[in-house]
């Protein structure tokens, strides 16, 4: 069997057809008996010449096309037509795969919080009244009413563009994180079949969903989720694999990441169910 | 098995200056106070058993101090997660520096069965340990 379609040509007719497998078949166009050759392998140290086949998403390719087209392109791809855009990838482009994925999380990040400033401010200023009560209630440990001063201080305008220069930051930490997990699931599995830079490049173009970070209220949860499941196919793509064991793989780290997210959720509801005043005497 | 190789990628480079953050954590955060101290394990409150992530804090913080012993009852898994930090750290630094050597892992079945075992072993030795 072989990796794709493949041109072959039959030597009495002349003529080319596709086929997706070796060996002896029957010409399409003339009926006659044929044998289409296994490919080559590659000789032993060469890099994977098939790595570096693909023409490039149009990220990659932001030279000729131009940043924004390039970019632009690329998100499009990965909402639209992700196998398409998974297929293009070149392995040997790791930076720009990195810069595409910092780059859209961040101004993502920045363009949203703006945004919600702008259109929520009515609910924040609620919030920070709300959170502003809970810090000066004598109950709360202070460890928490220091965690609700940090909380109304990161609204404030130095802190936001504080956060927004360290996003590119912390969005690389996720992605390598993210991507350093995923693999060795999948390498546990049997699964990584085509190193580190496959599962990078699976986890990096995954991230165009997270544009949706710039809609305020449930664009990062719909981005998110959209994450996950492009990563699983990205996967499946880059490193040839099932659809199961690409979603074993994927869905493992997101569990950890569910754990602590829960555990920190958990960890701030308990603290505050605790010194809410009357708490103890409930049945 | 170690092979001969050029500088190292940006892969590599990036994995380990996360590594050198989650190591620089480990010794600068104490246990003890916030944030780690707000922390619970979620699996553990619902199940009553630990998690295969369980004590990899408390094996961070004393691995990074030399400690190994320490980490090590706190949680094996967590003990090899930071030496492999360390090491990688400490390799990727002397290929930026020069060294034209890198390590070549071949997941083999045995290899990939091994670590899945060391996986299992490290969960039921944290579990034992906390058990009645």
């Amino acid at each position: 069997m072989l990796e794709g379609a493949v041109l072959a040509r039959c030597p009495s007719c002349r003529n080319t057809f596709s086929t997706d497998r070796a060996g002896h078949q029957l010409c399409p166009v003339c009926g006659k008996a044929l044998v289409v050759p296994e490919p080559a392998p590659a000789p032993p140290g060469a890099p994977e010449a098939d790595l570096l086949e693909g023409p490039g998403t149009p990220w990659e390719r932001r030279a000729e096309l131009g940043f924004w087209r390039g970019w632009a392109q690329t998100v499009q791809l990965a909402l639209l037509e992700p196998g398409k855009l998974f297929a293009s990838v070149r392995l040997d482009k790791g930076p720009a795969q990195l810069g595409f994925a910092v780059f859209n999380i961040s101004v993502s990040w920045a363009l949203g919080h703006v945004l919600e400033a702008l259109l929520l401010q009515g609910q924040r200023e609620r919030l920070r009244a709300i959170l502003g009560t809970l810090s000066q209630n004598p109950d709360l440990a202070p460890a928490l009413q220091r965690m609700i001063q940090a909380q109304m201080e990161a609204s404030s305008p130095g802190w936001v563009i504080a956060l927004a220069l360290l996003t590119p930051g912390v969005a690389l930490v996720f992605l390598y994180l993210n991507a350093a997990v995923t693999h060795a699931v999948a390498a546990l599995m049997g699964q990584a079949k085509r190193g580190f830079a496959a599962t990078f490049a699976a986890c990096a173009y995954a991230c165009a969903p997270l544009v949706l970070l710039a809609v305020p209220a449930c664009g990062s949860i719909v981005g998110i989720i959209w994450v996950i499941v492009l990563t699983s196919i990205g996967l499946k793509i880059t490193h040839r694999i099932s659809t199961g064991a690409a979603a074993a793989a994927v869905l493992a780290p997101y569990f950890v990441l569910c754990c602590v997210m829960f555990l920190a959720m958990g960890s701030l509801m308990m603290a505050l169910r605790s010194a809410a005043p009357g708490a103890q005497g409930l049945p | 098995m170690i092979v001969r190789a050029g500088r190292p990628s940006l892969h590599a480079v990036a994995l380990a200056g996360i590594a050198v953050l989650l190591l620089a954590a480990a010794a600068a955060l104490p246990l003890d106070g916030p944030p780690l101290s707000l922390f619970f394990c979620p699996f553990r409150a619902a199940t009553g058993l630990p998690c295969p992530g369980c004590g990899c804090t408390h094996a961070f913080h004393f691995a990074v101090r030399g400690q190994l012993a320490t980490a090590f009852w706190c949680s094996p898994l967590g003990t090899l997660l930071a030496l492999a930090c360390a090491a990688h750290v400490l390799w990727t630094a002397l290929r930026i520096a020069g060294l034209p050597y890198a390590p070549d892992l071949q997941l083999t079945r045995r290899t990939r069965w091994a670590a899945a075992a060391t996986l299992a072993a490290s969960w039921l030795f944290v579990a034992l340990r906390n058990g009645p």
